[in-house]
């Protein structure tokens, strides 16, 4: 394998469940250039290490310049390689949606959370680039993946996992969540609420009222200051809908609200109500919900 | 050797305070006529002491006392040198020597209360202030009180007095127990030497105490703010007179600190009565004001310009405590400004460390993408008014007699929304010739600067006087205090002049003209709550009561009009979370002892945040806007 000095590099990470960004990144690296592409991963053997990987990365660099390094603009990828780029003294763009090389390199990236693009010139080389998530089609040919090490000495290093406090599945990956606000009425009232969550497979929700009087953690709280999410189906029982709460759930795509007040304010937002009380209601759908799995 | 330890600390002082960072001229200079005011009222007058009737009359005894007794010093000076002189003239007037007599009676009566609020009362306000150094100088305020007292009792003994003795009932008492004889000489030589002795220590003492606040109180209220008192001073970002390396990006070391805010921190008494004011402090959580101040003060002095002012003088907790409320500012008997000091701190924690608050950056980054802080489409900022037939102002359109400048809050929460909908259809009905701007209105940005983002503020702030002004605009009448602030005190800096009126003075007005007819069924108890961006930092007090009398019977909380306590939206609470006890529920349970059935309010957030209260304290109260009730009080 010959790398002349106009080869690009992608790196991927191993035990990233994004290889969809992986793709995503090697597609945008073979329109910059198709011809010389060479990609490096890290086995972690999950032991993440930011400046570590930016270590093996940086020797990486230095041994067989590239044109450019592009990575998935995944945190992991927009971390590792601002390392490896402070390593390097190297400049490094994130969030790319195209680049064309040139003298020197151009640029188009997202700025400002995705209400902006920018055009940029990066002057110095090999440039570090990150792919936006989503912004260029996964490529659909696949690519050998060399692996490489960390480096031995890594100042950080991950010690300890901890597993979010509501067991099961987080908030914001769940596709189907199940929210209680102040009609709930105590911490044990939320057992038909997870339930019901259990039995769709999804999460488990709440409003700030719930937090506050210290029925469910902050981790399940979904609103303005709580997470912001987006299921397929959000199903919200004895919350009234006030903004800051909307604020948090409004991606969903289906909302379902079970509320005693006909003139609750998440009325006007629900694709779909019952009128009703929740520790009536949600019992009956899991109940039914069971029959007709069984039967 | 007293005077050189005084004169070289002061000298430290004062160098301190001019090598501090600049602050801007404009709020600092100009309008004598009410610096001159205040320097009557609340130093003379001891105005703000008097706020609370018993200490204030303890300071105001020792302060006039001081003031009185001043020239005695020279007096016993001459007789320390001289036993036969004094102060020509003012040295031999009855009338002056009867001053000193009572004076010197009151001073020591004011000590003894001090005393028996220190030691006996023991308020919460002197947590975390230090009580030692109180002590001693209250020892010394009473030893030179006393010992002129019996000096010039000796005098009379020895008839050495030069004034007439029968006009100085005291000392003339005192002066029984002393007979015209060697010992007495002795002991008249003694007194006077004592106090002078004490006097010089006292000197050599006071800069290097709080007791430092005896002349840089006078200075520090001469500097406060005449008017505009929720305005901040903008930072200035792109300003190209300013060279790079002495941009300010608010406070980040103790030279980032403008003279002002030095100046405070020097004028300090550690008196606490911003602490007992502090609604944060009131519900448990970190933040005392006094402790900011003093926290700055100690790093200042220590002359230390690398340790990080978060959190070597403030911890961080404290900064983000603050709701901006004022009330700290408003207790305060010199003057000091906290609520700059805090913001100045954010700003540096947001703008340079990028730390602050993860609930908050959601907010920050729809302001900025959204203009307004829920992320709602613009599209959508008119959608309440639908219907009601209101005029929505495009570009070239002819200027109105008035902007009615809605707000993020009514345009896009629900429960602020029905404020804006009352609002609209009362103006509608009394023929007002007013417009809105809908989806060309941005978040004026106050949420954004109270958090600390300058740079996001002022873009918007940019942006929304250039609709503004090609619009023509030139009266805003608005529901929300915080826009009404930022509109009224806080455009100006921007190129943006207009005459700003809240809501409730509008209304109340034309109830005034007749031009809207409440059906006064006046039975309804309605307790009214000051919103502190209307009421404390811009002086709208009569007006809502004025809407609330015409449609019920008011009934007045304690903490009402500039004494308010917060409803705890300000300073970017809305988009905080909240720990210990919250604030808006405290305000409720106080709402709800009034009596009232309804808690009236003026403002978008408070209406927002009493009704949540009203949840969480299971109050029964019905929270609404008096935009709200007038509109019911004509409907029927």
């Amino acid at each position: 394998m010959t790398w002349g000095w106009c080869s690009a590099m992608v790196v991927v990470f191993a035990e990233r469940s994004d290889d969809e960004l992986f793709r995503q990144a090697l597609s945008f690296a073979r329109r910059l250039e198709d011809d010389q592409l060479h990609a490096v991963g890290i086995d972690d053997a999950g032991a993440y290490s930011p400046d570590g990987w930016a270590g093996a990365l940086a020797q990486h660099v230095r041994e067989r310049p590239p044109s450019a390094v592009v990575a998935p603009g995944s945190e992991r990828g927009n971390e590792v390689l601002a390392h490896a780029a402070a390593q390097l003294d190297l400049p490094f763009a994130a969030n790319c949606v195209s680049a064309a090389h040139g003298d020197p390199l151009t640029l188009t990236r997202v700025r400002w959370g995705g209400s902006l693009l920018e055009e940029a010139r990066v002057h110095g080389s090999p440039a570090l680039l990150t792919v936006a998530p989503h912004a260029v089609a996964a490529d659909t040919a696949g690519i050998e993946v060399e692996p490489i090490r960390p480096a031995a000495q890594a100042k950080v290093r991950v010690s300890e996992r901890l597993e979010a406090l509501s067991a099961g599945v987080s908030l914001t990956d769940a596709d189907v969540v199940v929210s209680g606000g102040r009609g709930v009425g105590s911490a044990e009232g939320f057992a038909v609420i997870e339930e019901l969550a259990e039995l769709l497979g999804g999460a488990v929700g709440c409003s700030r009222a719930v937090t506050s009087a210290g029925w469910r953690p902050h981790t399940d709280q979904v609103g303005q200051t709580g997470t912001r999410i987006s299921p397929s189906l959000y199903i919200a029982c004895g919350i009234s809908g006030a903004t800051q709460h909307m604020a948090g759930c409004r991606g969903a795509k289906k909302l379902l609200a079970i509320n005693p007040d006909r003139e609750a304010s998440i009325l006007a937002s629900a694709d779909y109500a019952v009128i009703g009380d929740l520790h009536e209601v949600v019992p009956a759908i899991s109940a039914e919900i069971r029959r007709t799995r069984s039967g | 050797m007293s005077g050189t330890l005084f004169v070289t600390r002061v000298r430290l002082l004062a160098d301190l305070v001019r090598g501090a960072a600049p602050a801007q001229r404009a709020q600092r200079s100009g309008d004598i006529g009410r610096r001159a005011r205040n320097e009557a009222t609340i130093v003379l007058g001891q105005r703000k002491l008097l706020q609370r009737v018993g200490p204030g009359l303890m300071h105001a005894f020792i302060f006039w006392g001081f003031l009185v007794l001043a020239p005695t010093i020279v007096i016993a000076l001459i007789g320390v040198v001289d036993k036969h002189s004094t102060l020509p003239w003012l040295g031999h007037q009855g009338w002056y020597a009867l001053l000193v007599d009572i004076f010197c009676v009151l001073v020591l009566g004011g000590v003894i209360a001090a005393v028996g609020i220190r030691k006996v009362q023991r308020p919460r306000r002197f947590e975390g202030s230090h009580l030692g150094e109180a002590d001693l100088i209250l020892a010394m305020i009473a030893t030179i009180v006393i010992s002129l007292l019996l000096w010039h009792a000796t005098r009379i003994a020895l008839h050495l007095n030069e004034w007439p003795a029968s006009w100085s009932p005291v000392s003339n008492a005192l002066s029984n127990l002393f007979g015209d004889n060697q010992a007495t000489r002795v002991l008249e030589r003694a007194f006077v030497w004592v106090h002078i002795l004490t006097i010089l220590t006292f000197l050599a003492y006071l800069p290097r105490s709080k007791h430092l606040h005896i002349f840089v109180a006078a200075i520090n209220v001469w500097f406060g703010r005449t008017r505009a008192g929720g305005r901040l001073e903008p930072l200035k970002f792109d300003d190209p007179e300013i060279p790079e390396a002495d941009l300010r990006f608010g406070a980040g070391k103790a030279p980032d600190l403008t003279w002002k805010q030095v100046l405070d921190t020097f004028s300090c008494t550690e008196c606490g009565r911003c602490q007992d004011a502090c609604p944060a402090f009131a519900t448990g959580k970190v933040l005392s004001p006094k402790l900011v101040i003093m926290g700055l003060r100690d790093l200042v002095l220590a002359q230390d310009s690398d340790a990080p002012l978060v959190p070597a003088a403030v911890p961080a907790e404290m900064v983000w405590d603050c709701v901006t409320c004022g009330a700290c500012v408003q207790a305060c008997p010199v003057s000091i400004e906290h609520v700059d000091h805090i913001v100045d701190l954010r700003r540096h924690l947001v703008m340079v460390d990028a730390d602050f608050p993860a609930e908050s950056e959601p907010m920050l980054r729809d302001v900025e993408r959204a203009s307004n802080p829920w992320g709602r489409p613009q599209a959508e900022r008119a959608e309440w008014a639908a219907s009601l037939g209101i005029t929505v102002l495009e570009p070239g359109d002819p200027a109105p007699e008035y902007l009615y400048w809605v707000g993020c809050a009514s345009s896009f929460d629900e429960r602020a929304q029905r404020t804006a909908q009352a609002t609209a259809k009362l103006l509608r009905a009394a023929g007002v010739d007013f417009a809105i701007l809908g989806p060309r209105e941005g978040c004026t940005g106050d949420p954004a600067r109270r958090i600390g983002n300058e740079y996001v503020f002022q873009a918007f702030a940019e942006q929304n006087v250039e609709t503004l002004n090609q619009a023509g605009i030139t009266k805003i009448v608005t529901g929300c205090p915080h826009c009404f602030n930022t509109l009224a005190n806080e455009y100006p800096d921007f190129g943006g002049n207009y005459e700003v009126i809240h809501h409730s003075e509008l209304l109340s007005t034309l109830v005034r003209d007749g031009r809207i007819k409440p059906d006064h069924a006046a039975t309804e108890q309605i307790t009214y709550h000051d919103s502190c961006y209307l009421a404390r930092h811009n002086d709208v007090l009569e007006a809502p009561r004025q809407i609330v009398s015409a449609v019920g019977e008011a009934v007045e909380m304690r903490r009402s009009r500039k004494q308010t306590f917060c409803c705890g939206a300000g300073g970017a609470h809305m988009w905080m979370e909240e720990r210990a006890k919250p604030i808006n529920e405290e305000r409720v349970r106080e709402a709800a002892a009034t009596g009232a059935g309804t808690l009236a309010v003026a403002c978008p957030f408070c209406t927002v945040m009493l009704d949540d209260g009203v949840q969480g304290a299971g109050a029964n109260l019905r929270v609404a806007d008096v935009a709200t009730l007038l509109s019911e009080a004509i409907d029927g």
